[in-house]
């Protein structure tokens, strides 16, 4: 198999994967979505499983707050003899600990008199990024990255927290 | 009549111990750089003849107690003497009779907050304290100066009284002028829940400022009746300073729904998934095998691979946040780095070729060069996360799994680094060392694994080693046990006649000797236990269960049908550590109660227990065992 370049299509697969779940923006959550296989893929998250790769999209997009991974480590092996890779990847994640969720919505009740919309106005996109997280992934999915195909080629997805900041303010 | 008087000598004697710790006299040694506890010990005893008592070091100093005032005269005749290199000076520590006085203090201090805590609110009321009869004639409000020391010895008593659990403060009326004297709450108790200030003269935010990124998790603040409230931007700056804040002078401020989603993840993390019971049972065997076999005598695990399966490792150099819980802030990797294959780090093709191991030979070799290691999966479970999944592609299974383990020797053989080292050693003298220490490191190993001839074979091994740090699963133990107990339905599934046991999955069902991990003894015997009552269930009705989304647990341990436990004491047990009792329990025929004694007092550790069970068989009674 030529491998030359195998590397650097995974480690830029990684990356965008990693961009993914960083993407605030609800409108991109599709092509996300379109890198697992619709019909097989197993998705498991700080140990809970889902069903399905769009209830962990959902999921990802409506409850937790923007986040910010770091790519400290990756490794695959091919495994000969079937169409899979399967990617090791560590690195780290911190949370916007802003009070706010992806919409910029916070929990804050607004007063009667309207003062301080202006204030959260210019607030609205600045994160307040808390203390990184250890993250721990490995991805099974399709040779089929190596032929420039993209779509539905991630078979499971095991996303792991391995290490927490005492100081953070999310608890998970 | 005889426990009258034991009584009374016990009090006898405690009552002459207090007195002679009342007359003891603290004292200060200053100037004993380089010098060891022992030698100024051996010092004092045979020069002044008076004996230093709990001495110990306080930086720079040593600071330890004498019998009686006399003796402390005594020591301080020998100031200034030299001992060593050292120009010994003692002090004789607080004023005259300071010691009773101090020690008097704090038990009247004590004495207040017992009576000023309210054990079923958590409520610690130090309201208007200058209205207390007992601290005001215990003279503490008789000075600015000692008013001002008052609050933060409170502090340090309630550090020292774990047992007062204290979620809300009421400091109102205490004529504050601003949060200065009172800062120290915030490391006394940093997650205190609620705090009333009410009635007070606070009329700055600067000295609040103290507070920003502290008490974490406030919920509700109570500043009515200070001019601070009367501040434009006081609901804002509240907001700010306490990220958790939802109550603010009795009014709603924040959606605590809203504030719980933002601030937590929606499921809470767990430490095992198993995508059926079968891979539970099956992962955890094959990880306990492996481990002790890597831990002992890699060459055991050779058979398991093919010339087709690959083996590579890499280093996760980046360090944790100082505040993750014992994080190693300075970790060293010099026995790994040089075959490191991170790939974000390497850029050479052809290094990302060469580190990768392939096939029995270079995948022995490349274990060789790895350090020898101890994991502990026996004897702290809660250190270790599992995931398992299956994969159809090869009819196998993938397992991951996330913990520790300590370094116990170098590797067998440095990796035709010898070679490299003496080359490199003109750059790194005095370096080497120091990054060849062995030390606890965390790593994450994730197996792919096919079934082959009866067997099992590793299709691919990836392994990455990162410094030391506590994980994120385990939950700290004083967290409410009602939690636990509200999850146990699935412990109600581990209960038999359900019928999840069902058959073993044929990758365990080894023959003959070839069977590099041992995996036999108890998995057979599991066999033994569990098939009889399965006889009439469909085999494989639970192999083929979809993921199950709803299901958080813990993928179920089949338990024998005679091994019955009661609810809450299975509920407080992890998977290991009831796959370690079921094996026990079908290997020893121990009833219940005493494969739980057993497997307790050997720290849960089957091969420990199977001796103490073996060295005890003779003494064990008949009702021990299974009826």
């Amino acid at each position: 198999m030529n491998s030359s370049h195998n590397f650097n299509i995974v480690v830029t697969f990684v990356k965008k994967i990693m961009a993914h779940l960083d993407e605030p923006d609800a409108s991109k959550l599709n092509s996300f979505l379109n890198l697992f296989n619709q019909s097989s893929s197993k998705v498991i998250f700080n140990g809970t499983p889902f069903n399905q790769a769009m209830s962990f999209i959902e999921l990802w997009s409506n409850s937790i707050v923007k986040t910010n991974h770091l790519l400290s480590l990756l490794d695959f092996h091919e495994i000969p003899g079937t169409n899979i890779l399967v990617i090791n990847i560590n690195g780290k994640v911190r949370f916007d600990e802003s009070g706010r969720d992806k919409n910029g919505r916070d929990s804050i009740i607004p007063l009667n008199n309207t003062q301080p919309t202006q204030m959260n106005a210019n607030m609205a996109n600045r994160s307040i990024w808390g203390p990184y997280f250890g993250m721990s992934l490995q991805l099974v999915i399709d040779s089929a990255i190596f032929r420039n195909n993209t779509v539905g080629i991630i078979n499971s997805f095991n996303y792991n927290l391995i290490y927490k900041p005492e100081d953070s303010l999310i608890k998970i | 009549m005889n426990n009258n008087f034991h009584n009374n000598v016990n009090n006898l004697g405690m009552y002459a111990q207090q007195q002679q710790q009342m007359n003891r006299v603290k004292i200060c040694v200053r100037n004993v750089q380089g010098l060891s506890m022992q030698q100024l010990l051996n010092f004092v005893s045979k020069n002044a003849r008076v004996s230093l008592m709990d001495a110990k070091f306080e930086g720079n100093t040593i600071v330890g107690y004498v019998n009686n005032r006399q003796d402390a005269q005594l020591l301080n005749k020998w100031n200034g003497v030299r001992l060593g290199n050292c120009n010994l000076k003692f002090e004789i520590m607080d004023g005259q009779n300071s010691s009773p006085h101090t020690q008097s203090t704090i038990m009247m201090l004590k004495n207040f907050l017992y009576r000023r805590y309210n054990p079923q609110q958590k409520m610690l009321d130090l309201s208007s304290l200058h209205n207390d009869q007992e601290l005001v004639q215990n003279g503490l409000f008789s000075s600015i100066a000692t008013q001002s020391k008052m609050f933060p010895a409170l502090m340090k008593v309630i550090s020292q009284e774990p047992q007062l659990i204290i979620e809300s403060v009421n400091l109102a009326g205490n004529n504050l002028k601003d949060i200065f004297g009172i800062t120290t709450l915030a490391q006394t108790i940093p997650n205190l829940k609620n705090l009333c200030l009410a009635n007070n003269q606070i009329s700055a935010f600067k000295s609040m400022e103290n507070w920003r990124n502290k008490f974490k998790e406030l919920n509700e603040l109570l500043m009515l009746n200070n001019p601070i409230t009367n501040d434009r931007s006081y609901r804002t700056e509240m907001l700010r300073l306490f990220p958790k804040l939802v109550m603010l002078d009795n009014v709603v401020v924040r959606d605590a729904a809203k504030l719980k989603s933002v601030f937590s993840l929606p499921m809470q993390i767990q430490q095992f998934f198993f995508e059926t019971s079968e891979l539970g049972q099956s992962s955890l065997d094959f990880i306990k095998n492996f481990l002790n076999c890597w831990d002992t005598n890699r060459d055991q695990l050779l058979p398991l691979y093919t010339p087709q399966s690959s083996f590579s490792y890499a280093v996760d150099s980046s360090i944790p946040a100082s505040t993750v819980p014992e994080s190693d802030q300075h970790p060293s990797f010099g026995y790994y780095l040089s075959s490191s294959r991170n790939i974000t780090k390497i850029s050479s093709e052809k290094a990302v070729q060469q580190r990768l191991y392939m096939g029995q030979e270079a995948i022995n070799n490349s274990f060789k060069s790895l350090p020898m290691t101890k994991h502990h999966l026996d004897d702290d479970p809660n250190g270790y996360s599992v995931q398992t999944i299956s994969l159809s592609q090869l009819n196998g299974f993938m397992i991951t799994l996330h913990g520790y383990f300590n370094e116990t020797e170098k590797p067998l053989n440095t990796n035709n680094s010898n070679s490299k080292n003496s080359r490199n050693k003109k750059y790194s003298h005095g370096y080497s060392s120091s990054t060849n220490k062995l030390s606890k490191k965390s790593f994450d190993r994730s197996w792919v694994i096919a079934p082959a001839n009866g067997g099992i074979v590793i299709a691919s091994d990836l392994l990455t080693i990162r410094p030391y740090s506590s994980n994120s699963w385990s939950i700290p133990k004083p967290e409410n046990p009602t939690s636990t107990t509200s999850n146990t339905p699935a412990s109600g599934v581990n209960n038999i006649p359900t019928g999840i046991p069902g058959p073993q999955p044929p990758i365990i069902n080894q023959q003959g000797m070839g069977n590099p991990l041992g995996m036999q003894g108890g998995i057979n015997n599991t066999n033994q236990g569990i098939n009889p009552l399965n006889n009439g269930l469909q085999p494989g009705m639970s192999a083929t269960g979809p993921i199950n989304a709803m299901n958080n647990q813990p993928g179920p341990i089949s338990l024998a049908p005679t091994l019955q436990l009661p609810p809450n004491i299975q509920a407080n047990l992890n998977p290991i550590q009831l796959d370690t009792l079921n094996k026990l329990h079908l290997q020893t025929k121990l009833n219940s109660e005493y494969t739980y004694m057993l497997a307790e007092q050997s720290g849960w550790n089957y091969d420990n227990a199977l001796k103490s069970f073996q060295s005890s068989i003779n003494n064990l009674p008949r009702e021990a065992y299974i009826q």
